[in-house]
């Protein structure tokens, strides 16, 4: 129990510091921090905050990262509360905004690391300082071309002469800002539809009325499976069966902005809690979440719906969303530009 | 092919596990159609958990059966109180709520619960019928089309329920439309009439809409009204099991309209992208468009029940259509009924058909006993609901705004819509009270955000231009045809009204 004193005490300094050694205790993984914390837990309830309505991807993780939380943690009760609108942001800000006694935490989109970037009013969360629990997959980006179009490579996507029609969610989506800003930095003819949320841009694609499409490869994965599009690139990712988007480009400039949206793909489906949890509270809940990644039910159940599963714990999250948040002002002036108004043609 | 037909269905009602728990699923599927602000989107995430351990037909079955049933049991509130439970249930509250306030309730109920029930019947058959040309009939639907068929569907609505005048129902026709902009602009994001208010990026909640419209009005003119909903006596109107038969006899009578309203609502869920309270809507418009007297709509007219009733229990099988052969989901019911699916290890793509025939017969079946077994409860249970009508309506009111309010608050889970339920409805009762119609601003709120959004991707696709296409000049023709008989309609009532004054 000694190492609790200094940490008590830099609480009582204040929220920063206290997050601070907070952070260092808990990097220090010191089980007995994650057994004084594991004893708070008994007999309270967390609650669990989806930015989405019931049923889909967040809320599948979501119960799934919950129940099996609640397993770890003996003596919780873990309750999962959907939030959702705007986008996640509802959802986010409610996070953030919730009281640092680790009975709040929950999952948004991390599309909300754009929002970030260019210092959306509406987002109220700084997820440079939120306590970070972990990610449980990876999902990265794929482009996406129909059946019926004569473009096979991503060679003769970049070789076209006329702007091939690309579909994607709102402006402002985190799929369109990452299109765009590749679209951009590597000069394709690419000329963005944008309104296509949730499954029409498959449908559109199967019109032919829109040759491809920018997206999470699950997402795409029983497109391409039933035989209805090809992948013609992909960012990140373990698969082999597509070219990596970094080997066609040499500028360094598109090159940081593929390595932009790769991190994006890497923190997939994440869990976070409010900035300032207590370091032991933190150290238990680091410590469930790892162990539910680690349940053999839990990933049986991942692995029945086809979903990926790649978890990452704590500390090695936060570290990959603050990288993520380091860009260029250049790179943020370009995300800006990407968020204005579209013009009639 | 026959054999598995049948099969199918041999092999689903000859288990005893499988007929256990599709009546649990009818249940349940009833028990949350009939609160308002809960849709079946929600009951089936809540469900999926209890469907692991079950084997593929079995769970898929159960929720398929839940998920189908659900339009059944919302139509109660919305005829014998006013308060619909959805989007959908608003099309029935127009003609199904006068009819209760005239004593008819159960005639009312008995026509509905029927409708849906024959409606979910026709909607498994054209299922069945139309996978061979699925393909080409879901594809032949492009923006253009979604732009012209929501327009359409304002036009029957504004141009024909304004209950002889045309004027009043285009301004909330139009009203609706504009409050349908309320939210993030689809194509450059920005946000329109939202002020700081988060919970406006998604648009205003139609379930919050729909209940501060048509519910709250209602209750508010009950009570200083004074008295029961019926606004005839138990006696008078000689309540009894014969009304409900009589009502149910209504579905054979119109056998024509069913039919139609059945494919047509159908063939809406089939096609992703409109919406599943586009289908009763268009229905409930057809109905009107169609009819000799289209001037009894508003007041009690049993076709005013029966159209939308039908359609929205029809399109449950169409849009699992998409959802089984593409993988596509025609809902977001069916996006999360597709979830679960995958779960049990059912993938949905073309390979159902030729792998997986047996499962999808049982599933077309699944929707054919799942509606027999929910109109024999429902006609059973309602015989008693209906009395509430005749009820004083002091004892109600309370109970019923509870309900309203906890609607509004679980359908999104913000209680700025409580704030938004308050304002909407001082609008509502205004129109009531004024005798406007009150189906316009609904219609206008649903099939407004389709217009826009379809008329925005048709315009970045094919350009000004995108309206010669074949289909689309068949559409613009029925907008016309609308339009001007409407009008002819009008100019004639007026002559009429000079006539009689002279």
């Amino acid at each position: 129990m000694s190492e609790m004193e200094p940490v008590k005490a830099g609480f009582s300094a204040g929220r920063a510091v206290g997050f601070l050694a907070g952070a260092i205790f808990a990097f220090a993984g010191t089980p007995a921090l994650a057994q004084s914390g594991a004893d708070f837990y008994k007999n309270k309830t967390v609650t669990y905050i989806v930015a989405t309505k019931a049923g889909g991807g967040y809320d599948f993780y979501g119960r799934l990262v919950a129940e099996y939380m609640q397993k770890k943690l003996p003596g919780s009760t873990f309750i999962v509360k959907n939030m959702p609108g705007a986008g996640h942001l509802i959802g986010a800000n409610a996070i953030y905004a919730s009281k640092a006694d680790g009975l709040t935490i929950g999952s948004f989109n991390t599309g909300l690391i754009y929002s970030q970037l260019i210092k959306l009013p509406a987002m109220r969360a700084d997820l440079t300082k939120m306590s970070w629990i972990g990610k449980a997959a990876s999902d990265p980006r794929v482009f996406v071309i129909a059946k019926q179009s004569p473009i096979m490579t991503f060679d003769d996507l970049r070789k076209q002469t006329k702007p091939v029609n690309f579909a994607t969610a709102g402006v402002g989506s985190a799929a369109y800002v990452e299109t765009l800003i590749i679209a951009r930095a590597m000069n394709l003819p690419i000329q963005l539809l944008t309104g296509y949320n949730g499954n029409e841009d498959q449908l559109a694609m199967r019109r032919g009325e829109i040759a491809g499409t920018g997206g999470s490869r699950s997402s795409m994965a029983d497109f391409v499976k039933n035989g209805y599009g090809r992948f013609v690139a992909q960012i990140g990712g373990k698969e082999k069966d597509v070219p990596q988007l970094e080997t066609f480009t040499t500028d360094p400039k598109a090159k940081t902005l593929i390595a932009l949206v790769k991190s994006q793909g890497e923190v997939s489906r994440l869990t976070v809690g409010p900035p300032g949890i207590p370091a032991d509270r933190l150290a238990a809940l680091r410590a469930a979440y790892k162990a539910a990644m680690e349940d053999k039910e839990a990933q049986a159940k991942v692995e029945k719906l086809g979903r990926p599963l790649d978890p990452a714990i704590g500390e090695e999250v936060e570290k990959m969303v603050k990288e993520a948040l380091d860009q260029s002002p250049e790179t943020v002036a370009l995300l800006k530009a990407s968020i204005k108004k579209k013009k009639r043609k | 092919m026959i054999d598995t037909m049948f099969g199918s269905l041999f092999g689903m009602v000859s288990s005893p596990q499988i007929m256990g728990l599709m009546l649990v699923a009818v249940l349940i599927g009833l028990m949350v159609g009939v609160t308002p602000g809960i849709g079946g989107r929600l009951s089936i995430a809540l469900a999926i958990p209890f469907v692991y351990g079950m084997d593929k037909v079995s769970g898929a079955v159960f929720l398929l059966t839940m998920h189908a049933v659900n339009g059944t049991s919302g139509q109660i509130s919305s005829i014998m109180f006013g308060v619909p439970g959805d989007g959908d249930d608003a099309a029935t509250t127009i003609d199904g709520h006068p009819m209760a306030k005239k004593g008819e309730a159960g005639r009312a109920l008995g026509a509905s619960i029927t409708a849906s029930g024959v409606g979910g019947i026709i909607g498994a058959v054209v299922f069945a019928i139309m996978i061979p040309v699925l393909e080409p009939v879901i594809l032949s639907f492009s923006p253009a089309e979604f732009f012209l068929l929501a327009i359409l569907g304002i036009t029957f609505i504004a141009f024909l329920s304004g209950g002889g005048n045309i004027f009043k129902g285009i301004v909330v026709g139009l009203f609706g439309m504009m409050l349908a902009t309320v939210g993030l602009d689809p194509v450059s994001g920005v946000g329109r009439y939202t002020g700081e208010f988060l919970f406006l990026w998604d648009g205003l909640s139609l379930v919050t809409a729909v209940l501060a419209i048509f519910a709250v009005p209602e209750m508010i003119a009950l009570a200083t009204r004074g008295g029961s909903i019926s606004k005839v006596s138990m006696a008078t109107a000689k309540y009894s099991w014969r009304q409900l038969l009589d009502g149910a006899l209504e579905v054979p009578r119109h056998w024509w309209l069913v039919l139609r309203t059945s494919v047509i609502g159908a063939v809406i869920g089939m096609i992703p992208g409109l919406g599943g309270s586009a289908a009763a809507w268009m229905c409930y418009g057809h109905a009107v468009q169609t009819s000799k007297t289209p001037e009894r709509f508003g007041h009690g007219a049993v076709e005013g029940v029966i159209a939308p009733e039908t359609a929205s229990n029809a399109k449950e099988g169409g849009s699992l259509l998409p959802t089984l052969f593409f993988g596509i989901p025609g809902s977001s019911g069916m996006a999360v009924l597709m979830g679960a699916f995958l779960i049990l290890g059912i993938q949905p793509g073309p390979a159902m058909l030729t792998d997986n025939l047996p499962l999808v017969w049982t599933l077309i079946w699944a929707l054919v006993v799942g509606n027999i077994i929910a109109i024999s409860i429902l006609f059973f249970v309602v015989r008693w609901a209906a009395r509430l009508t005749f009820v004083n309506g002091l004892i109600l009111v309370p109970f019923i705004l509870t309900l309203v309010v906890i609607g509004a608050y679980v359908s999104e889970g913000q209680w700025q819509n409580l704030v938004v339920l308050f304002v909407l409805s001082l609008i509502g009762y205004g129109l009531l009270k004024a005798d406007w119609p009150r189906a316009p601003f609904v219609i206008g709120l649903v099939l407004g955000k389709v217009a826009e959004d379809s008329l925005h991707k048709a315009l970045d696709l094919w350009g000004p231009g995108f309206f010669l296409r074949p289909l689309s000049l068949v559409l613009i023709g029925l907008i016309a045809a609308t339009v001007a008989y409407a009008v002819w309609k009008e100019v004639g009532t007026a002559r009429q009204r000079k006539a009689e004054v002279a």
